[in-house]
């Protein structure tokens, strides 16, 4: 019972830290919407040019837009020292990731999801795939948070470069962007696709506590 | 064996084996280059550019070979904490990075010729230069964290991490429907390529892996100098 | 207790220090004195599992702390250099979230006792980032009261504090003690606290 309510209490947590700082996540989603903006005047506004690679778009700005706050994904609490407060509360880092990409996912990529119809309607996306896109970008934001808690950890001690963050992400993720655009553009092997997706996800899902959690410890030992 | 993991054991193997290794290696460019400029015939259908290939295929393999060997040291190194291993991979990533960027360059000079375009976007060579990009990387990595220890850990994760693009790399040809011509050569079947061309190709080969041994025993000398009080 | 047997921490090519002994006990205040860089922030961070030690080993209740870290975190305050309370919110919303993420069993009555004793109490709507780094500081040691542990690992506790402040610590230190509970803390010279170990780095 004290584990639970040390869970929820973390969101809880999350949850004040993120509405205080709600124009953060404002922000991005403005940069998202703004991308779009250029993206059209720089192809010019052809509908069918864009039905065509509006979701090609999308997908790349989405992608773009949350490797934005990945800076904040580990750096404030390791900076103040809130990890290792987490870590004495009794909870594992590799726990610890965990939770963190959960929050990465509720408090950064919730409010893109939410903003994708309004994208759709600017791109000139039909409504009947609007299914296919949320469905996609619901497995692969998951997958992007879960990249996203690798690589940030990765670089909590890599002062000098941290656009090395960003370029690692948008590296593994080019099968999720293959897999989630082919998913709307063949409607037909729907099935396949998504299964494919969703075993990426289990992967990386696999795979994030550990190395995480390995990066965060080394981190806080040699910080 | 010892000297594939102990510093000092490597030393001096590598003071023993480094001339012979450069010599043969220049012996064996020599024998090579010769074999596949003059004395190894046209192909039917790509005349000479074919001998492109005889540079193009050793460094693909190459790169792919530099690769899987990092991904095994950085098991022993996080696993066993065999530091031999960190050694391993900062010395050895910028000379994989060349392998790949020497494969790709030739690759589109092949493609020119064959296939009218310097480069598709096909999958075997979107997956090349994301392996290329790795190397990258890698390099950057070692570059720019203050932190040794960090910095050698978090490389090695990154290097196991990155492998899964090795299994993408090697059976792109075979699990899409691609430009890129698949495998000719495989150890389970009998290759499908003219013992006339297989006999350069496998001496280009062993030149490349002469000279990589070469250049990566001088730069793990390097790197073992440059942490000497580390490991003593 | 908590015994460390001589306990030595190497970086990548330097000593950072050798042969520690030590041991908390129920009752006792020890104080780590040492110079800037001598390792007294590393020191306290190995003793809580964080760094590991190059030699030497540390015991909690008898078995190895590394096979044993969780049973140790249950009983142990940890503050820290760097001040933990998150900068955006009020000082009302860091209480409540330490109360609520530590499950605390203190009360309303007690905790507005604590803020009315380091004088926080009309900073209760302010953001922490308004504070003054002394307010910052004093902020930080309401977790002692809030999380109700055992033993207290203090990093430098009593820097840009002003002279009643170190008196009311002094005062919460040997309550503490006489409470059972244990104490180190780090700090480069000692204002009149009264000590039952002394360790030089």
């Amino acid at each position: 019972m004290n584990f639970l309510n040390k869970i929820i209490f973390f969101y809880y947590r999350e949850y004040k830290l993120n509405m205080s700082g709600a124009q953060d996540i404002l922000t991005n989603i403005i940069f998202f919407f703004v991308s779009i903006f250029i993206f059209i005047f720089s192809i010019g506004p052809d509908k069918q040019t864009i039905s065509i690679i509006g979701v090609g778009i999308l997908w790349t700005l989405l992608l773009l837009s949350s490797t934005l706050s990945l800076r904040k994904f580990y750096q404030d609490d390791f900076e103040n020292g809130n990890l290792i407060i987490m870590h004495l509360n009794g909870l594992s880092f590799g726990f610890i990731a965990i939770l963190k990409t959960f929050s990465h996912f509720i408090f950064v990529q919730i409010p893109f999801l939410l903003s994708i119809p309004i994208a759709c309607i600017l791109l000139n996306i039909a409504n009947d795939k609007l299914f296919y896109l949320f469905a996609s970008f619901g497995i692969g934001s998951l997958i992007l948070s879960c990249l996203g808690s690798i690589s940030s950890s990765m670089n909590l001690m890599n002062q000098r470069n941290f656009l090395l963050g960003s370029v690692i992400i948008m590296i593994f993720s080019v099968p999720i962007i293959i897999f989630s655009v082919g998913i709307i553009n063949m409607e037909e092997s729907f099935n396949s696709l998504i299964n494919i997706l969703f075993g990426i996800l289990l992967i990386v899902f696999a795979i994030n506590p550990w190395a995480s959690g390995l990066c965060l410890k080394l981190s806080l030992e040699n910080n | 064996m010892k000297f594939l993991v102990n510093p000092s054991k490597f030393n001096e193997m590598a003071d023993y084996i480094f001339k012979p290794v450069l010599i043969l290696s220049i012996i064996l460019f020599a024998i090579g280059l010769l074999f596949s400029f003059y004395l190894s015939p046209d192909d039917y259908q790509q005349g000479s550019s074919v001998r492109i290939m005889y540079v193009h295929v050793p460094s693909a393999w190459l790169a792919l070979l530099t690769y899987a060997i990092m991904t095994l040291y950085s098991i022993m190194a996080l696993a066993f904490r065999i530091p031999f291993g960190f050694i391993f991979n900062t010395a050895v990533a910028p000379i994989g990075a060349v392998f790949t960027l020497i494969c790709i360059i030739s690759g589109s000079l092949w493609g020119k010729p064959m296939w009218g375009t310097w480069w598709v976007w096909d999958a075997r060579l979107t997956s090349v230069a994301i392996l290329f990009i790795i190397y990258l990387i890698i390099i950057f990595m070692n570059l720019s964290f203050e932190n040794r220890i960090v910095r050698e850990k978090v490389v090695a994760i990154f290097v196991l991490v990155g492998s899964v693009n090795l299994p993408i790399v090697k059976f792109s040809v075979d699990w899409w429907n691609t430009l890129h011509q698949p495998a000719t050569i495989s150890k389970l079947s009998k290759p499908s390529i003219d013992p006339s061309m297989m006999t350069p190709l496998i001496i280009m080969t062993f030149a490349f892996i002469m000279i990589g041994i070469a250049i990566a025993i001088l730069r793990i000398k390097t790197e073992i100098i440059s942490r000497k009080s580390y490991l003593s | 207790m908590l015994i460390v047997k001589d306990l030595s921490v190497e970086r990548i090519n330097k000593k950072i220090f050798e042969n520690i002994n030590l041991s908390l006990t129920p009752g006792n205040i020890t104080i780590l004195k040492g110079k800037n860089g001598s390792g007294k922030t590393t020191l306290l961070k190995t003793m809580l599992n964080i760094i590991e030690p190059s030699a030497g080993s540390i015991f909690w209740k008898g078995k190895l702390l590394k096979r044993n870290f969780y049973d140790f975190y249950n009983h142990t305050t940890y503050i820290a250099d760097t001040t933990s309370s998150l900068k955006k919110l009020t000082v009302k919303d860091n209480v409540n979230i330490w109360r609520k993420f530590f499950i605390s069993n203190i009360n309303d009555a007690q905790i507005e006792m604590a803020l009315k004793t380091l004088k926080l109490d009309n900073y209760l709507n302010k953001k922490v980032a308004t504070l003054s780094f002394g307010e910052t500081k004093k902020l930080e040691f309401l977790r002692l009261i809030i999380e109700n542990k055992k033993v207290w690992i203090l990093d430098e506790p009593l820097s840009n504090l002003d002279e009643d402040s170190i008196e009311l610590m002094k005062q919460t230190f040997e309550d503490h003690s006489s409470k059972e509970g244990s104490i180190i803390f780090s700090s480069h010279q000692n204002p009149g606290i009264y000590v039952t170990e002394e360790i030089e780095l």
